[in-house]
C-alpha cells in the first residue's frame, strides 16, 4: 500500500466526495496517526460566479440566485437581498419604497421558519455525522413541515424566489397561519425529544466538550459571526443590535455561549455551538407566533399600504433607475451573517454585488484549531460550524 | 468404531443406513449434516434477513414505516424482462398482479405491506454488482479476508450449544476456543483495511484492531468469571450448571444467582457490541468519518459477506450472552419437561428457545444503534481500560468471595441437567441470595446515586431546551 509519507505523516484528502463535509468541500488533512497536525481547507468545487451572474442581470432578476448561495436557507437569502436593493434604493429620495405592513410581517415570519428549518439541518446533521441517525430523521422531518408551507404558498420546496424588492411575489395561500401556528406547536413537542435523546446524551456531550474551542477574540478576528461568534459568548445578533425590516418590533433573547457542557467543556467549544443553535430555534419560534399575532388580515389588493403584499409598479420603477452609489447591507441569517456589498452606477443593473457569508469566515478558522483534534473531531466540527458549501464557494 | 456427535447425528445415521448405505458414510454423512445445520440452517438465514429487520427497527425509532415497497420492483423487473417489447401490457400485468389476480394478489400485497420484497430485492442487487478490486490492492489479502470475517464467527459455532442433542462439539475448553476464534475477526478486518489500498479502509483497519484486541480482555474476564462460577469451560457444562427443577427454571440462570454476575453481565455485553462493531462501538465502519471504513473498496456480494459475518457475530455475542448468564437453551420455565423430552422434539424447542434469546438480544442491539451516536477511539479506549476492566476484575474477585463464602454456607454439588452433568457448583439458597444482593447492590445503587449526583449540573438553558420546569 502507498502511502503518501511526509516524515512520520499521513497526507489524507478527505473530500470533495466525502460524507462529512456536506457538500463538495476537499480538506486537505496532515495526519500522525488519528491527531492531525494539519488541515487546510480546498475550497472552490461548488464555484458558479454568482457574484459575476449578478453584473449581468437586472436588480430584480437576481433573486433567484439569491436561493443557490444558500439554499439551505433560501428564504433568507432572498431577504437579504431584497433588502439591500432597498436599501440602495432608499438612499435617493424619490426612489423610496414603502412596503407594505402584511409583506414586512409576512418577510419575518418566512425568514424565521427558514431559519427553523436550516438550524433542523444544521442540528439533525451534526449528530448524524457523529453516528447518531434517528434525531436527524426527526429534525428532517420537521424541516419538511416548513417546505410544505413554503410550497403551499411559492410553489417551490427548496428554491423559493419568494420575496422580491417591494415586497413579496404573493401574498400567503388561506390557511397559511394556522399551518404555521400548528407547525410551532409541533415543533416545540418534538424538539423536545430531540434534545432528551441527543442534547443530553452523555456519548454527544463527551465527544463535542472542550473540543476545538474557539476563544472569543479568535471568533472575532476570524469573522464568523451568527451562531458561531455567539458560541463563544460574545453577544451580538443583528435582528437586535442593528434591526432590520421590522425585527425591532419583536422581543426576543439572543442565546449566548456559557460553558453549556459543564466542567468537561470549555467556552466555545462544539457543544456550545450546540446548543447556542438549539436554542435559537425557540427564540424563533417566539419570533414566530409573535408575527402571527400582529399580522394585518390580508386586504386582497396587491399594494395596499398595511394589508397589501407587493408595491410591484413603484418598485419596477424605480429599479430602472436607482441612485448612483454603494452599499453594504448585512442580514443575520442562520449560518452567520450574509451581507451584501451593492455598487450602483445608475443603470438598471449592478455594477458590482459582492456577498459575504457567514460559512466561509467559519472555514477560514479551521487552519487555526484544527491541529491536534482527531479525525472524528474534524467531523463533528465541521457540523458544529453548521458548514454550508454553496455559501462558501458561490 | 461409531462416530457420532450426539443423538440426532445417531439417529440420522441410522436413517441413512436404513437406506442400505454402509454404516461409515452414513455416519459422516449425519455428521456432517448436523455440522452445517446450524450454519447453513440457522445462522446464514437469520443474518441473511436481519438487514431487513435492521431497517424495520431503524423506522420504528424513527417513526417511519421502514421498507415498504420491494414487490413493486421485483414485478417491475420480471414484466420488463418478459414484456420488453410492449410496455402497455406490462403496465397490464403489473396493475393485474396487485390488484386483482386471485392467488398473486393478496400474496403481494402482503409482500408491499411488510416490503418483504426488500429482501429479496437486496440479495439480487448484491449478486449482480460486479466484485472488483481497487488498483493497487493485494488481491490475495482483499478477496481473501472476507472468508476469514465469516470462518470466524462460524467456526464459534462449532461448540455453541444449541440444545442437548443438537450440537457439534463439546470440547472441555470450549469457552477458551470460543476465545481463540472470534479474534479472525480483527484479522480479517486488518486485512481488509490494509490490502485496499485506500487511507480511510486503513483507518478502519487499524482502529477496529486497536479496539476488538482492548476489549478482548474485558470480555475474556467476564467470561472467565462465570467459568469460575460454574467450574467449568464447557459450555454444555455452564448451561447444566444454571438448571433449576420446578416452575420457576429460569431462578437458576447466571444473572440472578449473584450481583457480581449480573454486573459482569452488563460488562461483557458492552464488550460485546464493541467486539461485533456495532454501535456506538462501529468505529472500524464509521460511516461519516471514514467513508465506508474497512469495506469502502467491497463491492456486491463480498460487501454483503461483511455484512452477514457482522449479523453471525451478533447472533454469536447474543447465544454466548445467553450461554452464559440467560441459562442458554433452557426455558424460563418448565425446563425438567422440556428437557425429558425424545432427543429431536427436544432438540426442536431448545434450539428455537436459544434462537428467540438471540433474536432478542439482536433487536436490542439494533435498537441501540439507532439512538446512540458514535464514541471517539479515545474515548472508546478509555472505556475499555479505565471502566470495563476494572469492573470487570471487580466481579471477577466479588465472583470469588461470593464463592468461598457460600461453600460454607451450602452445599457444594454438580447438577444434573437431562443428558449432561455439571461440575460441583455452589447454589444459593435464599437468605444468602438476599444477603448478597442488598449488601453488593445497595453498595452500587449508592456509588451510581454519588456519581450522579458529583455529576456536572445541566445548565439553565439545557433544561429549557428539555421542556423542564424551573428554567
Amino acid at each position: 500500500m502507498n502511502l503518501e509519507r511526509d516524515g512520520d505523516y499521513i497526507t489524507l484528502s478527505m473530500g470533495p466526495h466525502h460524507p462529512a463535509t456536506h457538500g463538495v468541500l476537499r480538506l486537505e488533512v496532515t495526519t500522525d496517526g488519528e491527531v492531525i497536525t494539519a488541515c487546510k481547507p480546498d475550497i472552490g468545487y461548488l464555484h458558479r460566479s454568482i457574484e459575476k451572474i449578478a453584473e449581468n442581470l437586472e436588480w430584480y432578476q437576481f433573486v433567484p440566485y439569491t436561493d443557490r448561495v444558500d439554499y439551505v436557507c433560501a428564504m433568507n437569502s432572498n431577504h437579504a437581498w431584497v433588502c439591500a436593493v432597498e436599501a440602495l434604493l432608499a438612499t435617493g429620495a424619490e426612489t423610496k419604497l414603502e412596503i407594505p405592513e402584511r409583506a414586512q410581517y409576512i418577510r419575518v415570519l418566512f425568514a424565521e421558519l427558514n431559519r427553523i428549518s436550516s438550524h433542523m439541518i444544521g442540528l439533525g446533521a451534526m449528530t448524524m455525522d457523529m453516528g447518531a441517525f434517528t434525531p436527524f430523521i426527526h429534525a428532517i422531518g420537521q424541516r419538511e413541515l416548513v417546505n410544505d408551507i413554503f410550497e403551499k404558498t411559492c410553489g417551490a420546496r427548496l428554491t423559493y424566489n419568494y420575496m422580491c424588492v417591494g415586497g413579496v411575489v404573493r401574498d400567503l395561500h388561506p390557511g397559511a397561519e394556522d399551518e404555521a401556528r400548528a407547525f410551532l406547536d409541533g415543533l416545540e413537542k418534538v424538539m423536545r425529544e430531540f434534545h432528551a435523546l441527543i442534547t443530553t446524551n452523555n456519548i454527544f456531550v463527551g465527544r463535542l466538550a472542550g473540543v476545538a474551542p474557539v476563544s472569543a477574540a479568535d471568533a472575532l478576528s476570524y469573522g464568523l459571526s451568527g451562531p458561531n461568534l455567539r458560541g463563544s459568548g460574545i453577544d451580538f445578533d443583528l435582528r437586535r443590535d442593528k434591526p432590520y425590516g421590522i425585527y425591532d418590533r419583536f422581543r426576543f433573547d439572543v442565546p449566548v455561549g456559557k460553558r453549556f457542557a459543564g466542567d468537561r467543556g470549555a467556552l466555545g467549544d462544539g457543544y456550545d455551538r450546540f446548543v447556542c443553535r438549539s436554542l435559537e430555534v425557540q427564540e424563533s419560534i417566539r419570533i414566530c407566533r409573535q408575527v402571527l399575532d400582529q399580522m394585518p388580515p390580508a386586504s386582497g389588493k396587491e399594494d395596499d399600504p398595511v394589508g397589501g403584499w407587493c408595491v410591484s409598479k413603484a418598485a419596477q420603477k424605480a429599479l430602472r433607475k436607482p441612485p448612483v452609489g454603494e452599499i453594504y447591507f448585512r442580514c443575520e441569517n442562520p449560518r452567520g451573517e450574509t451581507g451584501y456589498h451593492l455598487v450602483s452606477d445608475g443603470t438598471k443593473v449592478p455594477y458590482r454585488a459582492k456577498i459575504r457569508t457567514g460559512s466561509f469566515c467559519a472555514l477560514s478558522i479551521f487552519e487555526k484549531i484544527c491541529p491536534g483534534l482527531m479525525i472524528a473531531d474534524l467531523v463533528a466540527l465541521i457540523g458544529s460550524f453548521d458548514i454550508v458549501l454553496p455559501e462558501v464557494d458561490r | 468404531m461409531t462416530l457420532s456427535v450426539g443423538p440426532v447425528s445417531d439417529s440420522l445415521a441410522a436413517w441413512f443406513a436404513g437406506r442400505g448405505i454402509p454404516a461409515l458414510p452414513s455416519e459422516i454423512l449425519a455428521i456432517a449434516v448436523v455440522c452445517a445445520l446450524p450454519v447453513l440452517g440457522i445462522v446464514f438465514p437469520i443474518a441473511g434477513v436481519a438487514q431487513y429487520f435492521e431497517r424495520k427497527i431503524a423506522g420504528g425509532v424513527q417513526r417511519r414505516k421502514g421498507p415498504m415497497v420491494g414487490a413493486n420492483g421485483i414485478v417491475d423487473l420480471v414484466c420488463d424482462l418478459l414484456l420488453f417489447w410492449q410496455p402497455r401490457w406490462k403496465r397490464r400485468a403489473f396493475a393485474r398482479s396487485l390488484e386483482r389476480a386471485p392467488v398473486l394478489g393478496p400474496v403481494l400485497g402482503l409482500v408491499r405491506r411488510w416490503g418483504l420484497g426488500a429482501i429479496a430485492a437486496d440479495g439480487v442487487k448484491m449478486f449482480l454488482k460486479e466484485d472488483m478490486a481497487p488498483e493497487g490492492a493485494d488481491k490475495l489479502l482483499f478477496f481473501g479476508s472476507t472468508y476469514v470475517a465469516l470462518l470466524g464467527s462460524f467456526l464459534a459455532f462449532a461448540v455453541f450449544p444449541f440444545s442437548q442433542s443438537f450440537h457439534m462439539g463439546d470440547p472441555p475448553v470450549a469457552a477458551l476456543y470460543l476465545g481463540a476464534v472470534t479474534g479472525l475477526v480483527a484479522v480479517s478486518i486488518l486485512k481488509a483495511g490494509w490490502s485496499s489500498n485506500n487511507k480511510w479502509s486503513h483507518f478502519g483497519g487499524i482502529r477496529a484492531v486497536a479496539m476488538i484486541v482492548s476489549y478482548e480482555t474485558p470480555i475474556t474476564l467476564s467470561i472467565a468469571t462465570v467459568c469460575m462460577w460454574s467450574g467449568t469451560m464447557s459450555l454444555q457444562g455452564i448451561v447444566a450448571a444454571q438448571f433449576r427443577p420446578g416452575i420457576l427454571s429460569f431462578t437458576g440462570w447466571n444473572l440472578f444467582q449473584s450481583p457480581f454476575l449480573a454486573l459482569v453481565a452488563g460488562v461483557y455485553y458492552v464488550a460485546a457490541l464493541a467486539e461485533c462493531n456495532r454501535a456506538p462501538f462501529d468505529l472500524s465502519e464509521g460511516e461519516s468519518e471514514l467513508v465506508g471504513g474497512f469495506h469502502t473498496e467491497y463491492s456486491g456480494l463480498r460487501w454483503g459477506l461483511f455484512f452477514i459475518a457482522e449479523y453471525s457475530d451478533m447472533i454469536l455475542v447474543g447465544g454466548i450472552f445467553a450461554t452464559l448468564f440467560l441459562g442458554g437453551y433452557q426455558s424460563p420455565f418448565l425446563e425438567d419437561r422440556i428437557v425429558a423430552l425424545p432427543p429431536l422434539a427436544e432438540a426442536l424447542v431448545h434450539t428455537a428457545i436459544v434462537c428467540a434469546k438471540f433474536l432478542a438480544s439482536i433487536g436490542f442491539m439494533m435498537w441501540i444503534r439507532w439512538t446512540l451516536p458514535r464514541f471517539r477511539i479515545d474515548q472508546v479506549m478509555n472505556l475499555a481500560w479505565t471502566k470495563l476492566v476494572p469492573l470487570a476484575l471487580l466481579c471477577l474477585f466479588g465472583t470469588a468471595l461470593t464463592q468461598l463464602w457460600l461453600s460454607g454456607r451450602v452445599p457444594v454439588a454438580p447438577v444434573v441437567h437431562g443428558r449432561y452433568l455439571s461440575a460441583p457448583v455452589v447454589r444459593p439458597d435464599l437468605l444468602s441470595w438476599a444477603i448478597s444482593w442488598i449488601v453488593v447492590g445497595g453498595l452500587l445503587a449508592a456509588l451510581v446515586v454519588w456519581a450522579k449526583k458529583e455529576g456536572s449540573p445541566k445548565p439553565a438553558q439545557v433544561r429549557k431546551l428539555l421542556g423542564e420546569e424551573g428554567a
